[in-house]
């Protein structure tokens, strides 16, 4: 047994800078817009507000719940089963826009998918905790630990959200490495998903405009090419220290999505090099803390769970952050902590609780 | 790293892993700086240019303005549609919904939009209907901006000189095209953009300076007068096409031109280039007999004969260098006076011979032939003049008579003003000026043209007398008015047939150019009939035409009466008087009045105050007055000393109906007259000369120098006026 000591004041530190940022680049972001829609400047900023307390208050309860609870096969397969339920209801109860991604509950709405990546994330430390020795037995450690998330990957893919669905298979793909998968079934599992990828971009016309955009934005300046050449603009017009708070123009007409996807073009807009550093580095850091709390944990359940919470922030930033900086092609996948988005934070913050409380009873 | 225990194999990989995210986390922080360094703001001016578009906006178009301020072609705001293609879902049905409106080719607008993402027009300068029509689908991506249109309020009315727009304002004839710089004004500027929504949203970045306005010399009524008898007589002749032209023959000014066959410049597609054509400026003809005024005043001018000397006209034959020449009327032996009146061609050639080519060439180039007259309509030409190098030995008998020789009617009218104007030749004007888009037009102040002299004032005085028989008792009997003297010649010639490069026996050109009232002229009007049907001859035509223009023009304009009117017409003239007093005392709304008056008048022409007996250049009521001119030759001048100029002009007597709103009378048809030269230094016999040159009469005092003069130098006289001049030593 771990000694106790106090929780990672770096994480928490760190998570709380990262909401208060986005708390100010939210409104930044969306006050124009929100005035436009809803009346009122101050109405994307309230919600975000709402969530990042109740995040906060989870995130806290989750720090002094021991993790250890977790590791029993009622949560772990109800958590799963929940997940999977929810996954399958969306495609009955949300046909708006042709998209099925949220379940609305009275004012409240709700992305299951954002609940996947913390099942899957458990159910993986859960299987793999004692089958250290047994990561070369394909038949009976690798494929069973790959079902759930391919079944997730799966739906998620029809909502249609590729963006959710690479980060699960990413995330998954951090943890078994850590757990000892053997390189070569990380390049089998790699070889296996080209297919169905390649089936997914270039038969989907809007997925292919976006390759094909991210390859030559300039190909189609108004069309496919509209949001990277958008969003390269914003950052390129920040320079060092940024046009100021509030003063970006790329976000009121030019940039998709400013409050959620591309908050961090706005950051860069409007607070410069210094600050979309500034966000970078805590990132960093938070990579640095999780790891280090995945180190410093004996209990491989605790370590797999937290490189799979650290993993599933990190990851998803700096993809978000890459597709922002013309790296990669668009994905929708918000910025952990800063976008807008009730679900995400939620279950990030919740995250942040059990990593939070990992580190509380590491050596 | 597997044979490790399974512990710390993870914490390799765990190691690994981290390295890797910080790896990305490394490509990202160049990323960033790269991205905010190094481009700093480079994307910028890109973006500009792709996501905006400036379209522009077009400016006011000036005005044009007739001499009195009213509007011949203004600009009115009409609504033109353009789609953003982005914005509409269905390109294909709402540009075939919009194109059944408009009528026009849906593929090629369908074309276009597709072409264009962000702005594409679809309707533009659409009328008050279809805007309305397209609005009320309420299509998406389908919005109005306002644009200035050209509108013509008075339609035909002096079509090929105002001319008309193309689809953005740009001017295509008459003085739209001539003053299309200036008109234009500088287009503003909307900025165009598409937002991340595909929306379209514009802004006006830069406002449109309207252009400047244009005032013609033309006045309204006078060109209805003229338009409304040119279309008459086309009517009554069959004439394929026609040409009227009022000129004020001391400034030079032009006051009417009208053309036919004619055109609405509102209805642009209906237009046809021949309706566009102004045959006043681009017609070439063969004058006739008209340029025998050419021929005589040359002569005179270079005392080679007097009015009074009489030729044999050899009973309307005569051989030239082994060519007969026929007359169409066999004369015997006539004076010059009746060569002109009867129009001789035998005796016009017998002038001609006295001339030699080469003083004859002087006077038809003196008199502005064979170029252009530089008035302010495009597509003048010069008309067609050889050298006498070129000439061939019966030339000059061809040219004495009118033929062989091209000239414009606008040179024509400009000859006969010349003999109006005291022998000085005033190029003509149709432009009194362009002013700044906020400025009335009674702001602006005309300033004639320098004159040149081409014949003297005594044989201009001359001729006006014998231009004067042509009318009393000669081919152009049909010139006579009522109440006015008047002066003219008549011409008929025979067009050459394109095919067979011979005169043809079936059309000719009719033509008459005169001016009136002789001693005091005020207008001159040249009429041109081309190929009339029947009665083809000028003096049956076109002198009517004349008649009709000149008396109603003359009454428009107040000119006071210089010949007795027939006892009826003074009685019914006295009756109207004392009604047209009754309406003025009771309605001043009377004066607002302006066509409707103006026609009554030319129907009957009757509100002219009689003034002759005030006139003092009609000192001879009732008579045909002797030319002012001529009366200096006289032994004893008038006793009448002349009162100052204004009391004698039309203007004085005007009523406001051709005058601006605001009664400032700047802009005045007898700004003509004879600025008074400076005779200050002179000798007594030198001074004489000056006077005569210039048409005055010289009342000398003393001997010596002259010292004082009165009236002073530069001020504007009737021809004939009195200088009396103090010489001293």
């Amino acid at each position: 047994m771990a000694k106790r000591v106090s929780v990672d004041r770096w994480l928490f530190t760190v998570t709380l800078l990262l909401i208060f940022v986005g708390l100010i680049m939210v409104f930044s972001a969306s006050a124009v817009l929100a005035k436009e829609r809803y009346g009122s400047g101050y109405f994307f900023l309230l919600r975000q507000l709402g969530w990042a307390t109740g995040g906060l208050l989870l995130m806290v309860l989750a720090m002094k719940i021991d993790y250890r609870r977790y590791k029993h096969p009622a949560v772990v397969f109800s958590l799963l089963g929940l997940t999977t339920l929810t996954l399958i209801s969306v495609f009955f109860l949300d046909r708006a826009h042709h998209t099925h991604r949220w379940i609305h509950w009275g004012p409240l709405s709700f992305q299951p998918s954002e609940m996947a990546k913390p099942a899957l994330i458990l159910f993986l430390a859960f299987f793999l905790e004692g089958r250290s020795k047994a990561m070369d037995d394909w038949r009976n450690t690798i494929l069973p630990a790959v079902v759930p998330t391919l079944v997730f990957i799966g739906l998620i893919v029809f909502q249609p959200d590729l963006g959710t669905a690479i980060a699960c298979a990413a995330i998954t793909a951090c943890v078994l490495f850590v757990a000892g998968m053997e390189m070569r079934y990380l390049g089998y599992g790699l070889l296996a998903s080209l297919l169905p990828l390649y089936f997914l971009i270039f038969h989907v016309a809007y997925r292919r405009a976006r390759i094909l955009a991210f390859l030559n934005p300039y190909s189609d300046p108004q069309g496919s090419g509209f949001h990277i050449i958008q969003s390269l603009i914003a950052v390129s017009t920040g320079g060092i220290t940024g046009v100021g708070l509030m003063e970006g123009k790329q976000k009121l007409f030019y940039l998709p999505e400013p409050h959620t996807d591309f908050i961090f073009a706005v950051t860069a807009e409007e607070l410069g090099l210094v600050g979309s550093l500034m966000i970078v580095l805590l990132f960093a850091v938070f990579l640095w803390r999780g790891v280090r709390t995945a180190l410093r944990t004996h209990d491989m359940f605790g370590r797999f769970l937290a490189v799979g919470i650290t993993s599933m922030i990190v990851v998803q930033a700096f993809i978000n952050i890459s597709v922002v900086l013309g790296l990669m092609p668009t994905k929708g996948i918000p910025l952990p902590f800063v976008s807008y988005g009730g679900s995400s934070l939620f279950f990030a913050l919740a995250c942040v609780g059990v990593l939070l409380n990992i580190s509380k009873q590491a050596e | 790293m597997a044979s490790n225990t399974p512990r710390e194999s993870t914490k390799i990989r765990l190691y690994l892993l981290a390295a890797c995210l910080l790896l990305w986390c490394g490509g990202i922080c160049l990323r960033l700086v790269y991205l905010q360094i190094f481009r700093y703001g480079s994307f910028e001016q890109r973006a500009q240019r792709q996501q905006q578009r400036t379209v522009d906006v077009s400016a006011r178009r000036g005005i044009i303005y007739d001499r009195a301020g009213r509007e011949l072609a203004m600009s009115v705001s009409v609504d033109s549609a353009f789609a953003v293609p982005t914005e509409i879902p269905d390109l294909a049905g709402t540009v075939s919904l919009i194109s059944r409106i408009t009528k026009s080719d849906p593929h090629e607008l369908l074309a276009r939009c597709k072409a264009a993402k962000t702005f594409c027009w679809v309707a533009r300068k659409a009328d008050a209907e279809t805007a309305e029509r397209i609005r009320s689908m309420n299509l998406r991506g389908i919005y109005f901006e306002k644009e200035s249109k050209r509108f013509y309020p008075k339609r035909e009315l002096a079509a090929q000189v105002i001319g008309y727009v193309g689809t953005d304002d740009e001017g295509l004839s008459g003085i739209e095209r001539e003053y299309d710089d200036q008109m234009r004004g500088k287009p503003g500027e909307m900025l165009i953009s598409v937002d991340a929504r595909r929306k379209w949203f514009g802004s006006v970045e830069k406002q449109p300076v309207p252009g400047e306005n244009v005032v013609l010399t033309i006045d309204q009524q006078i060109q209805y007068i003229a338009e409304r008898e040119l279309q008459a007589a086309l009517e009554r002749t069959h004439a394929e096409s026609g040409t009227v032209i009022v000129e004020n023959p001391r400034t030079g000014e032009i006051l009417a031109l009208a053309n036919r066959p004619t055109f609405n410049p509102n209805l642009t597609r209906e237009i046809t280039p021949e309706k566009l054509k102004n045959h006043a400026v681009s017609d070439v003809y063969e004058p006739g007999s008209t340029f025998k005024l050419v021929t005589i005043s040359a002569a005179l001018d270079e005392k080679l004969t007097t009015p009074q000397e009489v030729f044999d006209c050899q009973m309307g034959s005569i051989v030239i260098n082994g060519m007969r020449i026929h007359d169409s009327k066999p004369h015997g032996l006539l004076p010059v006076s009746d060569i002109l009146a009867e129009s001789s061609d035998v005796g016009s050639i017998k002038i001609g011979m006295r001339l030699g080519d080469d003083r004859f060439y002087k006077y038809i180039r003196a008199f502005g032939f064979g170029q252009q007259t530089g008035i302010e309509l495009p597509g003048e030409t010069r008309g067609l003049t050889k050298p006498p190098n070129r000439w061939s030995r019966v030339s000059f008998a061809a040219i004495s008579m009118g033929q062989e020789i091209g000239i414009t009617p606008l040179q024509l009218a400009g000859l006969v003003s010349t003999m109006a104007n005291d022998g000085l030749w005033a190029a003509p004007r149709i432009v009194a000026a362009t002013t700044e888009p906020q400025s009335t037009p009674q702001m602006i102040a005309f300033h004639p043209a320098e004159q040149r002299r081409v014949i003297s004032a005594l044989t201009a005085a001359q001729m006006r007398q014998m231009m004067q028989g042509v009318v009393l008792h000669g081919t152009g009997k049909k010139a006579l008015l009522e109440g006015y003297s008047s002066a003219g010649k008549t011409g008929t010639a025979q067009k050459v047939d394109p095919a067979t490069h011979a005169y043809s026996h079936t059309k000719y050109v009719a033509s008459f150019a005169g001016f009136a009232p002789i001693n005091n002229p005020v207008i001159t009007v040249a009429v041109i009939l081309d190929s009339a049907v029947g009665l083809h001859q000028g003096g049956q035509v076109s002198a009517p035409v004349f008649q009709r223009v000149a008396q109603q023009v003359l009454e428009y304009l107040h000119t006071p009466h210089d010949v007795e009117l027939p006892l009826s017409r003074q009685l019914l003239l006295a009756s109207h008087r004392v009604k047209e007093q009754d309406v003025a005392e009771g309605s001043p709304d009377h004066l607002g009045d302006t066509l409707d008056v103006a026609e009554a008048a030319g129907a009957n022409p009757a509100p002219g105050p009689i003034q002759n007996a005030a006139g003092p250049s009609s000192a001879s009521a009732g008579t045909a007055v002797v030319p002012a001119a001529l009366r200096k030759h006289d032994a004893i001048p008038e006793e009448t000393p002349k009162p100052p100029l204004a009391a004698n002009l039309p203007s004085g007597t005007a009523t406001p109906e051709h005058l601006p709103a605001s009664g400032t009378v700047v802009l005045d048809i007898e700004q003509g007259g004879i600025v008074v030269p400076s005779f200050t230094g002179k000798g007594v016999r030198a001074a004489i000369e000056v006077a005569q040159e210039n048409g005055l009469d010289l009342d000398a005092v003393g001997s010596g120098l002259a010292q004082w003069q009165s009236p002073p130098a530069g001020t504007r006289v009737l021809s004939g006026s009195k200088v009396t001049v103090k010489f001293g030593r």
